[in-house]
This record gives C-alpha cells, sequence and structure tokens, in this order.
C-alpha cells in the first residue's frame, strides 16, 4: 500500500514551465510528450513532427539552453525548465542565424529548417569559434530529406564568422 | 500519434522519490505495473515500436538529488547514474582521464538525445554502448538493492546478464570508473573503442569493441581486456584471447592465434542485416588491426624487430 507520505510524491497535472520567455501553468498528464503540448495545444507549429523517435531533429528545441527532441521529453521533464521553440528565436526580428540561412541557401522545402536553426543556435551560444568536427557532431540529429547539407554548412560557417566579427 | 485522446486512456502516473530507497519502496510497491525511468529515451523508443507496453507506474529517478555529476578521486571517477550522457562528453575530467568513454559516448545517438539519456540507462539497457569501456576498465556498479548497497565489477555483471535478467528492483546508483596511468613498469598504456555500423550515431551498432591495455618495457603486453558487443548482443569479455596476448610480443603467429580466439570467443546475435560470421570477421579484424597498431607505434616507425612484417 501506498502510505500518505508516499503519495505526495504522485505528478500532479499542473506543468509550470517557461516557454519563450512566457510563464506558464499548463494542465496536462505528466507523461505528454512536449512535442503535442507545444504543436496541440499551444499551436506553436514552427516545432515539426516527423520520426517521433528521437532520430530527425524536426522537432527539435531548447530546453535550459540544450537542445533536446521534443518528441521524447515528457510533461514532467519540463517542469520549471525553460522551453524555448522556433518562435522564441528571432521573436522580434530575424536572428542572424536565421539570415544566414536564408542567404547561403541553407533550406529548400524548409521543413527541418526549425529544428536546425534550434540546433545550431545551442552549438553557437556553447561554442563561439566551431570546427567542422563541432558543426557536423552538433547537427548529426538533424536530418535533411531534401539532402541540402552543403547549403546548411555553407549557413553555419557564415553564421560563425558573423559571431566572430561582432565579438 | 500523440493525441490528446491517447493521452487520457494511456496516461500513467509518474513518481517521484526523494531518495534511492524511496524510489526502491515504489518499486516493490508496485511490482511489474511500474518501472525506473532515467532520461526515457530508450523507454520511449520501446513504448512507440510496440515493443514494450508503456506501464501504468513510472518511477523518475531524476527527482532524486546526489544521483548525477562526476567526482575526480585519486584513482577513479565516480559518476552518478543520473548523469547524462551529454555531461560526460562534456565533463573537464572524463575528457583528460578517459578517452575511451568520451569516444564510446560521443557515439551514442546525437547530442539532444544525449541531453536527455543517462549513463545508467544505457548501462541497464544491457546492450548500450558504453558497457564494453566500462568492462575493460574495470569499473565497478553500484546499486541499491532495497537492503544494502552493492558494488559489482562490469564484466562480472554482464557475465550474470547472460543468464539471468537484471532484477527490475535493482537501481544502479554509481559507476566507479577506475584511471589506468602509466608507470614505470608499464611505461605504455593503450586502448580504442570501435564502433560499426550503418549509420553512425542511429542505427544499432553491428559491432562494438573496447580494448584497454598495457604495455611493458620491451614490448610485452602486460595486462589486456577486450570487450564486444553490438546491436542486441549483452557484451562480453575475449578471456581466452586476453590470455593468448598477455606476456607476449605481438608477431604474425600470435596474432594468427589470437584472430581465431576471436572467431571462436564472441558470441553476436545475428539478424537479417548481419550474418554472425560477418560480425566475428569484423571484431577481429579490428581487434588485431588495433593490437598491431599499437605495437608498431611502440616499436618505432611500425616495423616488427623480426622483421615479420
Ligand atoms: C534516436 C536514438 C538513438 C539511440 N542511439 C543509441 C546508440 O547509438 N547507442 C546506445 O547505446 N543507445 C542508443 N539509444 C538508446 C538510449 O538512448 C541509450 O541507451 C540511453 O543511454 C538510455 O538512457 P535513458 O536515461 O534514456 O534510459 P531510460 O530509457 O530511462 O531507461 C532505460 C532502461 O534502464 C532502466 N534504468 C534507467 N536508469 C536506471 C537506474 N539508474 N537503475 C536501474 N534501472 C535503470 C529503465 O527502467 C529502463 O529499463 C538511442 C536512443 C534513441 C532514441
Ligand atoms: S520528430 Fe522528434 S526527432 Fe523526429
Ligand atoms: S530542406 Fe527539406 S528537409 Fe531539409
Amino acid at each position: 500500500m501506498i502510505n500518505k507520505s508516499l503519495a505526495e510524491r504522485r505528478s500532479d497535472k499542473e506543468l509550470e514551465c517557461e516557454i519563450n520567455g512566457q510563464p506558464m501553468s499548463l494542465e496536462v498528464p505528466p507523461t505528454r510528450r512536449l512535442l503535442a503540448i507545444l504543436r496541440d495545444d499551444l499551436q506553436l507549429t514552427g516545432t515539426k513532427v516527423s520520426c517521433e523517435i528521437g532520430r530527425c531533429g524536426a522537432c527539435m528545441v531548447l530546453v535550459d539552453g540544450r537542445p533536446v527532441n521534443s518528441c521524447l521529453t515528457m510533461a514532467y521533464q519540463c517542469q520549471g525548465k525553460k522551453i524555448t521553440t522556433i518562435e522564441g528565436i528571432g521573436q522580434d526580428e530575424v536572428d542572424p542565424i536565421q539570415q544566414c540561412f536564408l542567404e547561403e541557401g541553407g533550406y529548400q522545402c524548409g521543413y527541418c529548417t526549425p529544428g536546425m536553426i534550434v540546433s545550431v543556435k545551442a552549438l553557437l551560444d556553447d561554442n563561439r569559434d566551431p570546427g567542422i568536427e563541432d558543426i557536423e557532431e552538433a547537427l548529426s540529429g538533424n536530418l535533411c530529406r531534401c539532402t541540402g547539407y552543403g547549403g546548411i554548412v555553407r549557413s553555419v560557417h557564415k553564421a560563425v564568422q558573423l559571431r566572430r566579427n561582432s565579438s | 500519434m500523440a493525441s490528446g485522446y491517447e493521452d487520457k486512456i494511456m496516461s500513467p502516473s509518474v513518481w517521484h522519490p526523494r531518495d534511492t530507497t524511496e524510489a526502491w519502496t515504489f518499486k516493490k510497491l508496485l511490482d511489474s505495473d511500474a518501472i525506473y525511468v532515467a532520461g526515457g529515451t530508450l523507454l520511449r523508443t520501446q513504448w512507440e515500436s510496440g515493443l514494450a507496453a508503456v506501464p501504468k507506474h513510472l518511477i523518475d529517478l531524476s527527482s532524486i538529488p546526489g544521483l548525477t555529476g562526476i567526482e575526480k578521486k585519486e584513482d577513479s571517477l565516480a559518476i552518478g547514474a543520473l548523469t547524462t550522457l551529454g555531461q560526460c562528453r562534456k565533463d573537464p575530467d572524463v575528457l583528460q582521464h578517459s578517452p575511451l568513454l568520451v569516444e564510446a559516448v560521443r557515439s551514442i545517438a546525437a547530442s539532444s538525445v544525449r541531453n536527455l539519456a543517462t549513463i545508467g540507462g544505457n548501462i541497464v539497457s544491457r546492450v548500450g554502448d558504453s558497457l564494453p569501456v566500462f568492462i575493460v576498465c574495470q569499473a565497478e556498479f553500484e546499486w541499491n538493492t532495497g537492503l544494502s548497497p552493492m558494488t559489482e565489477d562490469a564484466s562480472e555483471w554482464v557475465e550474470r546478464l547472460q543468464v539471468q535478467l537484471p532484477k527490475a528492483s535493482h537501481l544502479l546508483t554509481r559507476v566507479h570508473l577506475p584511471l589506468f596511468r602509466e608507470t614505470d613498469l608499464v611505461p605504455k598504456r593503450f586502448g580504442a573503442f570501435h564502433k560499426v555500423g550503418r549509420r553512425e550515431a542511429f542505427t544499432p551498432s553491428l559491432v562494438t569493441v573496447a580494448i584497454n591495455g598495457g604495455m611493458k618495457p620491451d614490448g610485452k603486453i602486460a595486462d589486456i581486456r577486450i570487450a564486444v558487443g553490438g546491436g542486441q548482443t549483452i557484451p562480453h569479455r575475449l578471456v581466452a584471447v586476453e590470455k593468448i596476448l598477455k606476456g607476449q610480443i605481438p608477431n604474425r603467429e600470435l596474432l594468427g592465434e589470437a584472430y581465431h580466439a576471436v572467431m571462436n570467443g564472441y558470441r553476436p546475435k545475428s539478424d537479417p542485416f548481419a550474418t554472425d560470421d560477418y560480425r566475428k570477421k569484423t571484431a577481429a579484424n579490428l581487434i588485431i588491426t588495433e593490437i598491431w597498431k599499437t605495437y608498431s607505434e611502440w616499436a618505432d616507425g611500425g616495423r616488427e624487430p623480426d622483421g615479420a612484417y
């Protein structure tokens, strides 16, 4: 039997977190996937959905600044966390990373692009001067079905250069 | 897939224990209706693919303080079981003292998955790519078994897994990873980690190999441990191969003998994509090449003293 003291350790359905800078209090089951919360509950459809098993990176978001696959993340794992989606990047104006993707042809159909941008943002926030190995490792979880990897890598290099020049 | 409707019909309860004893108590009380969850990345894959049913209760291990982080001790690293693979990958002590573990962790999934996935989950999965490294480095696993803490050598643990499933209530709390230093008696340490698969980070590997050894001043192998796994194969040591190599200077005959011992000793699980013979040959080639490379480097210029190569 679960006694009273143990019973208190059960998750309730209130998820308190911050999404794109806004404090949120959401009534969701603790195992609801972050992907569903973002897309279905909050209509933040910039986060894309594809494989749903952590393999394609279309659903990438930042949780406390680190990239994670929102299809693998459950609501209770977001308790008290700061979540940033593609809508939160370049909220007021186009982010320089986005601008580089635009200028260097870093996308074709664009489906993988939000996930790519989120991963690149995490990389550049963590490492101001990444080399090609760092870039490949950081983007190894983002698949592009249009296989425009040349343009994507070019865009990242440009974003790195831009940061270097500005610092 | 993740519709609100589905959430309502199958949403399990999540319990957040305050310590390992409480977690163990939940597991004992809820029994087979409950499962420990660390990062949940492997479980999610199993649930989505239908390999395992979503249980009624999840016991969240991440709520337990003190199970994350890496501490450098005099001769070892103590790694909390809830430490993410991402933390391991970037930890300055791991980077400095355990290149083998760095290599293994780097080969597991992508960095976004590694930000959720834990070292404990990788080990308890029984087929995680970090396991061969823990086996060859003589790591010790610390468990909460409900009664008293229990510590077990990694290779003994995997040996036991070949015949019996791990106890579902046993909770891995910490990994003690010994550090190997070069000394006057063993002036060269060598090691390697290889994962061979169709894609670097996403499909289960066909073969995973880890080697950890030391060489004496005269080129004889002072000590060596070799472990092989891959795919759904629970990794295991190649004790017969280790015995052949230990105390010897590698040469053509010795390596030929070792090659055959790998072919005989490795017990891979085959699947429709690769036969066990293919996996054995791959493992044997990787291991023999690695030992030859190490010896050649040591022998300066890649030549063997007796001129065999
Ligand atoms: C896209 C993708 C790619 C992957 N690629 C790889 C790969 O290349 N190599 C690889 O090895 N794995 C891979 N995995 C599998 C998995 O991510 C890793 O094995 C990971 O380390 C599991 O950790 P976790 O914390 O997510 O475990 P969970 O999913 O939380 O748990 C896994 C199992 O371990 C048990 N468990 C967890 N922690 C403990 C503990 N402390 N004590 C007792 N039991 C515990 C759970 O009950 C469960 O049975 C991949 C997964 C995904 C989604
Ligand atoms: S939808 Fe999440 S990784 Fe593919
Ligand atoms: S641009 Fe089409 S999937 Fe990447």
